[in-house]
């Protein structure tokens, strides 16, 4: 039996197949898995961005609860003891804003 | 071995193979059943109990007032749901839930209903919907099996009691249920969505799974502006608690955009705590109240009689009696004013003088008058359930009708319509139909605005007239004390006794007041019509009406930052705190 010789360039040739074939595998893997770990983390971003979301609307209806008129006139006349100005007590400047 | 023996084998092994082959048949048998013949029944109640598609309610949409600020906001809330168990005996269900009876305060009314849903073996059982979020920890931490929490949303106003009937009221599942709420339902609700929910053999939820995205509702403004808003019902609280009257309504509005800058109405109701009778807040008095306008109907005699040309400004009228009889029926004037012209008719309110018009304008002229002004029609505002009001035919008057008809009796109107009036000398004879909401915020922002049209309902020069006439009525005559220093004023008085459905006459002792002006700058800023319903005391318009006009009127011009017209080239720079005056 006559072992066939094997040229060194044909083994170069094969080395870089195999080269190439397992580092576009390792590649495709790798993107695989780290597109689902990007998934996970954009899923992760939305759920925070929707809980600050409703957060900001939380804070939001609080401020217009706290800034409620009635409240805050009770709070100017009672605690800080504001007054209406007097008529005489309005300045009027020159100045008239564009309409 | 013997052959005897052979065969006690062989006679063994075919029974064995006999008995094998009938229990291996009663398996095919019964596989064939289960998975042939009762296949799509049994699939259909593994399906029934294992899965179950639940609606995701949609966030509302925002309402806020025209400057951004908010009205009305669905803020997130937890239920509480119950998920029966078919194999736990019914007693040890019931307790589960009789241990949350405290806590979620439910009513004896409420454990029947309970009840009654576990026997019937009902999947989901609401327990109590939208409670605080402490209650919610506490029912979490009691761990109790098919005890379960779920998100909804809760409507919440953050300014009380604040615009409460224009606003309306949403029900238990967040669909509007009057006012803006209801006549916007359709925008504001947005779709729900779909949600898939798997359980195991003991039905353990699993797996959830979004199948239909909910579309949250669209945000909507009003031309409501809560600092008017506030100054309004404020100032009408405090006339009807002195006055101790039933009910009132202050309009503001934009005269020359009909919008609605302010709508109270008196009583005050908190949505956040509504009244155990919810359907007393959907009364909006100045829309679904009609009563007799009295004297402020003498603006649609004057401007009948101005506009058909059928009697001069200079033309005096005969009022030195007091009194003037009609088919036999004496109408009375509230003091004896002499000769007075056609202006001072007006100007003092003269019943006498106004009738003398009346009969001279004649029915038809009259009639079609009072039509073009749009009484007995709806003003088309964007609220629900607008009430037209009652204007009969002329076929179907009496012989007293024209005269009671001049001023302002046999008529019945809603505040809106008398402000649509003002609006319209205001506007110069073109209406500018009322609305009270600005813009609807769609999330694509392709809302299309229409193009205004007005209708001219008087001509140009009557409007005219007639604004100079209703300024000297507020400067001389019934309307003074709707006077402010510095600022020009028209406006007309009414004062009407009110009607009697049970006895078919007017009372003597029961009244309505209102005063409907509008405030001038260099054009119209705004117009308000203030409408007090039985004063007790003092009843007249001027008496009671004029001066909460006044009030509001002096708080919203120093709000809006409109000097006096002396000083018209300045403005006001100390104003700001402003909006925290009391007047």
């Amino acid at each position: 039996m006559v072992r066939k010789k094997i040229r060194k360039k044909e083994i170069v040739v094969g080395l870089v197949w195999t080269i190439a074939v397992m580092f576009f595998l390792t590649f495709y893997i790798w993107n695989q898995i780290e597109s689902i770990r990007v998934g996970y983390k954009i899923g992760e971003l939305e759920e925070n961005l929707q809980s600050l979301k409703k957060d900001v609307e939380k804070l939001e209806t609080e401020k217009s609860s706290l800034l409620a008129l009635e409240r805050v006139e009770k709070i100017a006349k009672e605690k800080l003891k504001l007054e209406k100005p007097k008529k005489e007590q309005i300045i009027y400047d020159n100045f008239r804003p564009e309409p | 071995m013997s052959s005897l023996y052979q065969k006690k084998v062989k006679k063994r092994t075919v029974i064995l193979a006999f008995f094998s082959l009938i229990w291996l048949s009663g398996i095919i048998f019964r596989l064939i059943q289960l998975q042939v013949i009762d296949h799509p029944r049994l699939k259909a109640e593994v399906i029934e109990q294992n899965r179950s598609i639940n609606t995701i309610s949609p966030k509302r949409g925002t309402i806020y007032d025209r400057n951004g600020n908010i009205l009305a906001r669905s803020i997130p809330t937890q239920s509480v749901y119950y998920v029966s168990f078919n194999n736990e005996p019914f007693d040890y269900q019931f307790q589960k839930i009789q241990k949350l009876k405290g806590l979620l305060k439910l009513s004896e009314k409420d454990l029947k209903i309970i009840k009654r849903r576990i026997e019937k073996n009902a999947s989901f059982i609401w327990l109590k919907r939208k409670i605080d979020s402490k209650k919610a920890e506490k029912v979490e931490n009691l761990h109790l099996s098919g005890i379960h929490l779920t998100e909804e949303n809760k409507r919440f106003y953050p300014q009380g009691t604040q615009a409460a009937q224009i606003l309306g009221r949403v029900n238990i599942d967040d669909d509007g249920a009057s006012g803006i709420e209801y006549k916007y339902n359709a925008q504001l609700a947005g779709k729900k969505g779909k949600r898939l929910i798997l359980r195991d053999a003991k039905l353990r939820e699993y797996h959830f799974e979004t199948l239909e995205r909910p579309e949250p509702g669209n945000d909507l403004t009003l031309t409501i502006d809560e600092t008017i808003q506030y100054i309004a019902e404020k100032e009408l609280e405090r006339a009807i608690l002195k006055r101790k009257a039933k009910w009132g309504t202050v309009i503001i509005c934009e005269p020359s955009t009909g919008e609605i800058l302010a709508l109270a109405n008196y009583p005050f109701f908190d949505l956040n705590n509504p009244p155990p009778d919810p359907l007393k807040i959907d009364r909006i008095q100045g829309i679904h109240h009609i009563v007799d306008p009295g004297s402020t109907f003498k603006i649609i005699i004057a401007a009948a009689a101005m506009e058909s040309k059928s009697i001069s400004l200079d033309e005096d009228f005969d009022c030195s009696k007091g009194a003037i009889n009609i088919a036999g029926k004496t109408f009375r004037d509230y003091r004896r004013f002499g000769i007075l012209s056609f202006p001072e008719v007006i100007i003092h309110s003269s019943n006498v003088g106004a009738i003398q018009i009346g009969q001279r304008l004649g029915e038809k002229t009259l009639f079609k008058t009072i039509k073009a002004f749009g009484f007995g029609q709806k003003t088309g505002i964007d609220l629900p359930v607008e009430v037209k009001g009652i204007v009969r035919p002329v076929k179907n008057w009496t012989q007293i009708s024209l005269a009671s008809l001049s001023i302002g009796y046999e008529i019945s109107v809603t505040a809106i319509q008398m402000l649509q009036v003002i609006n319209i000398i205001a506007n110069r004879g073109v209406v500018t139909p009322p609305k009270i909401v600005k813009k609807i915020l769609t999330s694509s922002f392709d809302q299309k605005k229409e193009p205004l049209s007005y209708k001219r309902v008087i001509s140009e020069i009557t409007a005219s007239n007639l604004s100079l006439i209703l300024e000297r009525v507020v400067e001389k005559g019934t309307g003074k004390a709707a006077q402010i220093k510095g600022y020009k004023i028209a406006g007309k008085t009414g004062t009407a006794q009110k009607f009697i459905p049970s006895t078919g006459t007017y009372s003597s002792s029961n009244h309505t007041a209102s005063f409907v002006g509008f405030v001038m700058a260099e054009k119209p800023v705004f117009s308000m019509i203030v409408v007090i319903d039985d004063p007790q005391g003092q009843y007249y318009g001027s008496q009671v009406a004029a001066p909460v006009f006044r009030k509001i009127a002096a708080q919203v011009l120093q709000y809006l930052r409109i000097p006096p017209q002396e000083d018209s080239l300045k403005t006001i720079i100390a104003a700001k705190p402003l909006r925290l005056m009391d007047q």
